[in-house]
């Protein structure tokens, strides 16, 4: 495929920029938007939330052949109804007012599904561009896919795309230049260019003429011809004959001048009586009888055809779409017999009933180790550096002058803690998420895992962030935004905020397990995965709803693309360094002075009956475990400090059940202060706070029984 | 094949292109009554046992009970 890029120089050469062009990527989940976004805005990038919403909205910008692009990543998603909150912000963002064109990225070895989206997006009459994504790997099946065809279909620019290599990616902005300027879509077939003919680039030297034609740039959308698709979007006689009464019935009213939905949308949402939709006619006569006769025709539509109303109008899209498929798809002969590929042994081996639980512990394992050592060896380095910076600050200004205590010790040492004990293990573990997703491995996992999972009131997909919160409990329950209700992202986030993190392995790792043995190591962990199932079965059982089925795309693996890797990576870093690590920083900092002064003394006073009363441990320990809230190896490194102030072996500070009920608190007692920041922001404050109560209860009880279990046999 | 569930699994079901008279092939099925692999449409779907069961299909070929 031939491309003309021009240069970057060329693109900063514009200088101002007064029109800006505002595009919603669209498509379904795994179809490489989220590259293509990366590829157009790069680093220009913002995470936040829909107003109002637990959805992530993506949105960054750029400026490409005069013109101002803000780009919206919606999220990935199958259809326009309203399964999910995703569908929801997708279709209200879709149609309002800020966006002017919709690039629809469509996977191409997925033609059908992918279109079935496509169809419905066609239905909201919003100016268009399809991109035609992973064509790449459509040519390694000897597969071809006949544009010029397509776009001749849909009366709407089509583009052949490779978004990882970043082929024709480009060319995506031009043609919506074209689109939202020249209001004349796929206009270089029309003017029969040849089929090579993706050289539109004379476009590039028409901008002044450009700027001419645009005169009213708000009234654009509005004056776009939408392309009559009637041909491709008509639904079988009775569907369409009873769509046809309803909009007239909705034209004739009134009622609904102030949705953006065309009348045609409104007429088939209410057929599927979609709530949202239905929302949207306010109550009066007119609206009650549009309403009552769609309720009416969806039932004799759906007594004609013996089926639901969603299956009839999905079978017919979905014939409406073969129809296109057909046409458009060229088969190459096989060169020669197929053989396995490495892919489909991957799959086969990772899906396998005995050995795809064994790589599923390895790869768990292998989370751990990478984020555990890395982790542990970025974060000496630094302890050593500062140990050796302390020294000599020190010895230039003394250790006891009050500046020093406040603006090393504690300012220094904050931010030393925080990077020092998160950011070195929360970096290496972003990366091991992005490989981990990119290569396709987590749906196995979630195939593997949905039995087991029912029985804890989630389905197999919560097994993702379960596997990820064993290298970092902060972007896992972030992760939990993958569930598709409320029910069981909330679940999920208790489950996944009570397995043990990289970081607590390093305190049951250095403590248990240096001075006690793996046994006991292993035996904590069984006691860990206990109560993670046992609270599970307890909120299947009272939180109101049921469980979903697991309904899940597999794609086949694919090598991983070390580029995009690294800029995700780099991505997740970046919003992670801005957004909560000041917040940790400045809490360590001030945790860190309360400790400079002693102020925290009383605090083991207060814990005491806790520390010392019910889990038998000593007094010191109190504040060490305050001290675990914000990383929570600290209990350890602490303890450690403490004994050698003493002068005392831990092995004798520690009786062995001192150890293991230690170990086991600061396993359970509460997610660090990082995870509560994410699970607030995932669902709420209320919530989160209510996960920290539960877990230091939970903690409490075990601890204290296994104390007091092993005082009562031992005085037997 | 036709679905036999709740109107709300259905349209799930219908909007991933698994409609009355669509051709369902079984790839496999996660141990111990886990969920069901399928290819639809020239790609593949995983399925939970529960939902899985209510699909009702006809067999052409190499029939397989689920």
């Amino acid at each position: 495929m031939s491309c003309h890029l021009p240069s970057k120089s060329k693109e900063r050469e514009k200088g101002k920029y007064k029109e800006s062009i505002n595009i919603a990527l669209a498509g379904n989940p795994n179809v490489g938007k989220s590259v293509i976004f990366n590829q157009l805005t790069g680093l220009s990038q913002t995470i936040g939330n829909w107003p109002g919403k637990t959805v992530e909205k993506m949105e960054g910008y750029l400026d490409f052949l005069g013109y101002h692009f803000n780009i919206v990543d919606l999220p990935g998603i199958y259809s326009l109804s309203t399964f999910s909150l995703e569908e929801i912000v997708s279709r209200a963002f879709i149609v309002s007012e800020e966006v002017d064109l919709i690039i629809n990225v469509i996977d191409a070895t997925n033609l059908e599904r992918n279109l079935f989206f496509t169809f419905q997006l066609l239905e909201l009459k919003i100016p268009m561009i399809l991109a035609v994504n992973q064509m790449d790997i459509l040519h390694k099946r000897n597969i071809d896919i006949d544009f010029k065809k397509l776009e001749e279909i849909f009366k709407l620019p089509v583009l052949p795309i490779v978004a990882v290599h970043g082929v024709g990616v480009h060319q995506l902005l031009e043609e919506a230049i074209e689109m939202v300027v020249y209001r004349h879509p796929h206009s270089h077939h029309i003017e029969g260019e040849l089929e090579s003919g993706r050289h539109h680039s004379h476009h590039y030297y028409r901008k002044e003429h450009i700027h001419e034609k645009v005169k009213s740039w708000s009234s654009l959308k509005t004056e776009f011809k939408f392309p009559d698709l009637t041909e491709i979007l008509s639904f079988g006689k009775e569907v369409e004959d009873k769509i046809g009464k309803l909009i007239s019935k909705i034209k004739s009213s009134n009622q609904i001048t102030n949705s953006h939905y065309p009348a045609r949308f409104l007429a088939i949402k209410l057929l599927e009586d979609d709530e949202e939709i239905k929302n949207l006619f306010t109550i009066n006569e007119n609206s009650t009888n549009i309403i009552q006769n769609a309720t009416r025709y969806r039932e004799e539509i759906e007594e004609i055809h013996g089926e639901d109303i969603s299956t009839v109008i999905s079978s017919e899209i979905y014939n409406n779409i073969k129809k296109v498929v057909d046409q458009v798809i060229i088969l190459k002969p096989e060169k020669q017999l197929k053989k396995k590929t490495l892919a489909e042994k991957l799959d086969h081996l990772t899906t396998h009933s005995i050995l795809g639980y064994v790589i599923l512990i390895l790869v768990i394992l292998g989370i751990y180790m990478f984020t555990f050592s890395t982790g542990n060896f970025f974060g000496g380095l630094l302890d050593n550096a500062y140990g050796i910076w302390s020294e000599r600050i020190y010895s230039i200004f003394g250790d006891n002058s009050l500046g020093v205590k406040i603006l090393w010790d504690g300012g220094m040492g904050g931010i030393i803690g925080a990077v020092g004990g998160v950011l070195v293990y929360v970096i290496p573990f972003f990366l091991i998420i992005e490989i981990l997703q990119d290569s396709g491995y987590l749906p196995r996992a979630a195939f593997l895992m949905d039995r087991i999972m029912h029985t804890l009131g989630v389905h197999g997909k919560t097994i993702i962030p379960m596997i990820l919160g064993f290298g970092c409990n902060v972007p896992a329950c972030a992760g939990c935004r993958i569930m598709e209700t409320e029910r069981e992202k909330k679940i999920s986030i208790v489950l996944t905020s009570l397995i043990p993190c990289a970081a607590t392995l390093t305190v049951v790792m250095g403590l248990v397990g240096r001075y006690l043995g793996l046994q006991w190591v292993i035996v904590l962990f069984i006691i860990n995965f206990s109560v993670i199932l046992i609270v599970g079965k307890i909120l299947n059982k009272t939180m109101p709803g049921t469980c979903t089925e697991l309904i899940m795309e597999m794609h086949e693996y694919r090598a991983p693309n070390f580029k995009v890797i690294l800029k995700q990576t780099w991505l997740r870093s970046k919003e992670f360094i801005f957004k909560a690590l000041p917040i940790i920083i400045i809490l360590g900092i001030l945790l860190e002075i309360l400790l400079i002064f002693n102020a925290l003394e009383p605090v083991n006073l207060v814990l005491s009956p806790i520390s010392v009363f019910w889990l038998g441990l000593p007094a010191a320990t109190g504040i060490f475990l305050i001290y675990g809230i914000l990383r929570k190896e600290l209990t350890l490194v602490l303890l450690a400090l403490f004994a050698e102030n003493l002068q005392t072996p831990l092995l004798v500070l520690l009786s062995p059940i001192q150890m293991v009920v230690f170990s086991l608190v600061t396993m359970l007692y509460i997610p660090c202060f990082a995870t509560i920041i994410i699970i607030a922001k995932q669902t709420n404050w209320k919530y989160a706070l209510k996960i920290a109560v539960m877990e230091i209860a939970i903690a409490l009880l075990i601890g204290g029984i296994i104390n007091w279990g092993y005082l009562f046999f031992s005085n037997l | 094949m036709s679905v036999n569930a709740g109107s709300k699994a259905k349209r799930r079901l219908a909007n991933l292109g698994i409609v009355p008279g669509v051709q369902i092939i079984k790839k496999r099925s996660a141990p111990l009554r886990g969920p069901l692999e399928i290819i639809v449409r020239g790609t593949s779907l995983v399925i939970g046992r529960g939902l899985a069961s209510k699909i009702i299909v006809r067999c052409q070929e190499q029939c397989e009970l689920i």
